[in-house]
């Protein structure tokens, strides 16, 4: 492989890993921009979409078989099935703290997070589950550079999700209230906007989009395991903060960048892959120093 | 109020945990066993387990030890260090004569000090990172053959197959880099190249870029040293991305789910593995017994963890006591112990003498034993 | 009656002292150990409470103070063979050192950017010690020599929960003095009102590093001395879950509160060797009950001075 070739593939390797950054990152920006909370959560929703979705497809395989047809109708049950879990978390965990301190709240997260780790733990014993789909290696070459099919139906289903939230967010009128929320909540209420459901609507949508992920994930690498939500959580995290936390694109571009930050990383040349975590927290780092808000955050007067 | 029912609380919580201490009956001895049953590895863990009970009830049925009935207590070590060492300190204080078990190394390593001031030795099962060795105050018998013994199989596969070059990957923690480090020195040793040496992340699931840079060194054969979840999907991601060179693997991801994971892409993969049940004519009725009575089939350490058990009681019946001193003589002097898994004699160093490797291979979905 | 009720909960509070001292008369290993983790959790806990609870800062990594402790320990008794206990002035400073570096580029951010900040520094911080030579990579540091105390090697259980016990009640002794010093009052105005402190003449880059830098000497020793306990350290124990254990013992006994924080530590050790008995659910239980604890008590355990 020639040096070009190397950078195509990586940049391929690259915005594959982004897009599921950039889909559980959606989530996370969308709660915060709207109740200014830290989901930690968010990551075990993934997790918990990924094994919801191995139970409804296995469910389904006897009529609709593993294929597309099965992944897509399993896809979109676990979807509305984990966004009710989401909206479930929301009433039962966060509505109550509203008023509290908010680092009370995020420690809250936390242990709802703990609670959803270590319940599916314990229901899988720390198994790992192997996803029952083969999709086969079959893809495009272009030089050297392969694409499987797998991938390419990933992105574009990944791209499909992320213009469906745009229309809904800048065309609907419940993404209209959503957004007028995250400016004023008070001034929402008084014009007659119904900040509960928006806000519970803000958690369906985001856990809805996590499960996808977490769906997708399964269907493309193959297994899923209780903790592979830890550290899409840390990195979509990352990536909603490289974009400016509260951004809806500026959550797409940060896990695309951390993406291939991570891609990149591992061809650092003169040190191993070994520090290629290192460099993408420093970059994150240097970013924050120079760019307090993040690439596409607003600065904002804040008081604590 | 409120302070005082919090007092009130704190005070039952340590009522609790001072009570939480040993209770013992006449006519038992009390043996430990140290595995990981929460955490990504419980599954070998509680496998691990399993096995040693069977091994306790049989010597129960057969008389017990030395007319003791053996029971059996068990700690969590979480594959974590830090709570290893509270594991051990609960084993300890519940008055242990020894322990069997020790999966993960890293948490086993600092248990060893703790088992050598209390002086209660400890039949290692599963760990053989060569740290352990230099760690050992003479109370840890490892029964699994060391990185050491693996890393030679490894060469040797290498070369019968001849490779030139090969790319390393470990996963940043004490046993798979121990596993690592040991085969690209005996590797370069004998002349030939280590073109990438790498790490990946534990709960990683995207590799694809790791593939990348090593497909573009073009080794003749990829080595993961690490355990068998993300030692699939690095196989998986490997074959998708049209790499058709030898794969081979560690004893850590010897299972039956790394061929269910990774599918048709495990095909032809070699793995360097303590023997397993199917491969071994003496464990026949073990295998048979353990599907009984759990109703699964054993897994990749279980018949080395039975083997521990048996070998403590052996040694404790040729010690003729309980005491610690005269058990670790008598273990030091296992003379081939024939166990299920092969037999068992000790280096000076308390490692097993042979190396119990044998090189396994992918057909059809099956591991075979490659000749 | 109010100085009634304190009388009594001094009395308390001296019952209690006598209590953790005696222990070790009655207890065996296993609650020596136990508790010496207590008191361990009490010292960071305690630690991370001056910068959490006092100054206000989100603190994300704060397991990097304590890696940096531990590992400068490590690293000189073992490859320097430097004596234990001169060792800890040098995990001081590197814990103190690295605290300004964390703080420092740190002061201008909001809080959420402060959080993913500080948890960047934690895992930079772990990732390098697993790939460098001189921190044994990811096998650690082993074979660390117990120290002597004035002839006495500290080799059991008793010896390291007196020392742990000393430690704590150094650590809660200076947090006291603390928050009722200058500074304490400076974090406490800082953290209410940033600008109105600096409109009051308080120098708030320097109240803010050195709550990062005090902070981080706690971690530090408590690092010291955890290494020598463990004997083996490796990269694992730093992980972020490590941070996030102690933040969660900050908050749930009620972050700013000594007393509350302390109750905090306990739980965070006690709780999950309590569950012991329902076997592999024993972490799904703990959870459950932090949980309730943060939805029935948002501001934590301990509850706020009364009148």
């Amino acid at each position: 492989m020639s040096t070009l070739d190397i950078f195509f593939q990586q940049l391929a390797n690259g915005l594959i890993l982004g897009s599921f950054y950039s889909m559980v990152a959606l989530g996370y920006t969308m709660v915060y921009g709207i109740i200014k909370l830290l989901n930690f959560a968010h990551g075990d929703i993934y997790m918990v979409g990924g094994f919801v979705g191995l139970i409804t497809l296995s469910l389904l395989s006897p009529f609709l078989g593993a294929g597309w047809a099965g992944i897509l109708v399993a896809m979109i049950i676990s979807m509305i099935l984990v966004g009710l879990l989401g909206v479930l978390i929301q009433r039962i965990a966060y509505v109550p703290m509203l008023s509290a301190p908010r680092l009370s709240i995020l420690i809250t997260a936390l242990a709802v997070s703990m609670v959803l780790y270590n319940f599916v733990m314990s229901m899988t014993s720390g198994e790992y589950k192997a996803f029952p789909v083969d999709l086969g290696y079959e893809g495009l070459e272009f030089g050297n550079v392969f694409i499987t099919y797998t991938q390419i139906i990933l992105v574009s289903s990944t791209a499909t999700l992320m213009l469906v939230l745009h229309f809904f967010i800048s065309k609907t009128m419940y993404g209209k209230a959503m957004r007028a929320i995250a400016i004023d909540q008070d001034a929402c209420r008084l014009m007659g906007i119904n900040v509960k459901t928006i806000i519970a609507m803000t958690f369906f949508v985001g856990s809805a989009l996590a499960c996808a992920a977490g769906v997708m994930a399964g269907v493309y690498y193959g297994s899923i395991h209780f903790f592979m939500g830890f550290l899409i959580g840390l990195k979509a995290f990352t990536a909603a903060v490289i974009g400016g936390i509260g951004s809806i694109p500026g959550a797409v571009l940060g896990g695309l960048i951390l993406g291939l930050l991570e891609a990149f990383g591992t061809q650092l040349p003169f040190i191993g892959s070994e520090w290629k975590d290192v460099f993408a927290f420093a970059i994150l780092i240097l970013l924050l120093l120079f760019k307090p808000t993040g690439l596409l955050g607003k600065t904002e007067i804040e008081r604590m | 109020m409120l302070r005082k029912s919090f007092l009130v609380l704190i005070s039952l919580s340590l009522a609790c945990v001072l009570t939480a201490g040993s209770s013992f009956a006449a006519g038992e001895v009390k043996v430990g066993i140290m595995i990981p049953t929460t955490g990504g590895t419980a599954t070998d863990g509680k496998d691990m387990e399993s096995a040693i009970k069977l091994a306790v009830d049989e010597i129960n049925a057969s008389g017990g030890l030395l007319g003791k009935k053996i029971v059996t207590t068990t700690g969590d070590d979480a594959c974590d260090p830090q709570q290893a060492v509270a594991a051990a300190s609960k084993l300890i204080s519940e008055g242990v004569v020894a322990v069997v078990g020790g999966y993960c190394s890293g948490a086993t390593l600092p248990t060893l000090k703790l088992y050598g001031e209390a002086n209660v030795p400890i039949v290692i099962a599963a760990s053989n990172s060569t740290a352990l060795v230099g760690a050992n105050p003479g109370i840890g018998f490892m029964i699994n053959s060391t990185g050491d013994a693996q890393a030679d199989t490894a060469v040797a596969l290498f070369k019968s197959a001849g490779v030139k070059s090969i790319a390393i990957v470990h996963m940043g923690e004490a046993y798979s880099e121990d596993l690592a480090s040991i085969a690209k020195q005996k590797w370069e040793a004998a002349g030939n190249k280590v073109v990438a040496y790498e790490v990946v992340n534990k709960g990683e699931q995207d590799f694809s870029s790791l593939v990348t840079t090593i497909k573009s060194k073009r080794p003749d054969a990829v080595f993961w040293t690490a355990y068998y979840a993300e030692g699939a999907l690095l196989i998986k991601q490997l074959k998708q991305a049209g790499y058709r060179g030898t794969i081979a693997i560690g004893d850590g991801s010897n299972s039956p789910k790394l061929i269910e994971i990774a599918g048709k892409a495990a095909e032809g993969v070699y793995c360097f593995s303590n023997p397993t049940v199917d491969y071994l004519p003496a464990a026949k009725t073990f295998a048979a017994d353990f599907k009984a009575k759990y109703d699964v089939a054993p897994g990749p350490y279980s018949t080395l963890s039975y083997d521990g058990m048996k070998l403590l009681a052996d040694a404790v019946k040729r010690a003729g006591s309980f005491d610690a001193d005269a058990i670790k003589k008598a273990l030091q002097a296992t003379d081939n112990y024939e166990g299920i898994a092969g037999p068992i004699s000790f280096t000076d160093k308390l490692t097993l003498a042979r190396s119990n490797f044998v090189t396994l291979q992918v057909k059809d979905q099956k591991w075979m034993l490659h000749q | 009656m109010l100085e009634k009720n304190k009388i009594k909960l001094n009395n308390i509070y001296a019952l209690l002292v006598v209590v953790v001292l005696a222990m070790p008369l009655v207890a065996n290993n296993y609650v020596l150990n136990t508790f010496s983790d207590v008191w361990f959790y009490v010292i960071v806990c305690l630690g991370l409470n001056i910068v959490v609870g006092y100054a206000g800062l989100l603190d994300l990594g704060y397991a990097a103070f304590f890696a940096v402790g531990a590992y400068t320990t490590a690293i000189l008794t073992t490859t320097f063979d430097m004596n234990f206990w001169l060792t800890i002035p040098f995990a001081m400073l590197f814990a103190g050192i690295s605290g300004v570096i964390i703080g420092g580029p740190t002061l201008r951010l909001r809080s959420d950017y402060l959080a993913i900040v500080t948890l960047g520094f934690g895992e930079i911080v772990r990732l390098t010690a697993r790939n460098l030579e001189i921190t044994g990579g990811s096998s650690g540091i082993y074979g660390i020599e117990r120290p002597f105390f004035f002839g006495i090697e500290m080799n059991g259980s008793i010896h390291f929960y007196y020392a742990f016990l000393m430690l704590a009640f150094l650590a809660i002794f200076v947090s006291f003095r603390l928050q009722y010093s200058r500074l304490g009052r400076a974090w406490q105005y800082v953290r209410e009102d940033e600008d109105a402190a600096e409109a009051m003449g308080i120098n708030r880059v320097r109240v803010k590093l050195s709550a990062y830098v005090i902070g981080a000497v706690f971690g530090g020793v408590a690092g010291s001395f955890f290494a020598v306990k463990m004997t083996a350290i490796s990269p694992e124990t730093f992980m972020f879950t490590q941070s996030i254990l102690i933040l969660l013992g900050v908050v749930i006994g009620g972050m700013g509160k000594i007393p509350g924080v302390i109750c905090g530590a306990f739980i965070l050790v006690l709780f999950p060797e309590i569950f012991r008995f329902v076997g592999d659910m024993r972490l799904l239980a703990f959870a459950v009950i932090m949980l309730i604890i943060m939805l029935k008590r948002p501001q934590g355990l301990w509850p706020s001075r009364l009148g």
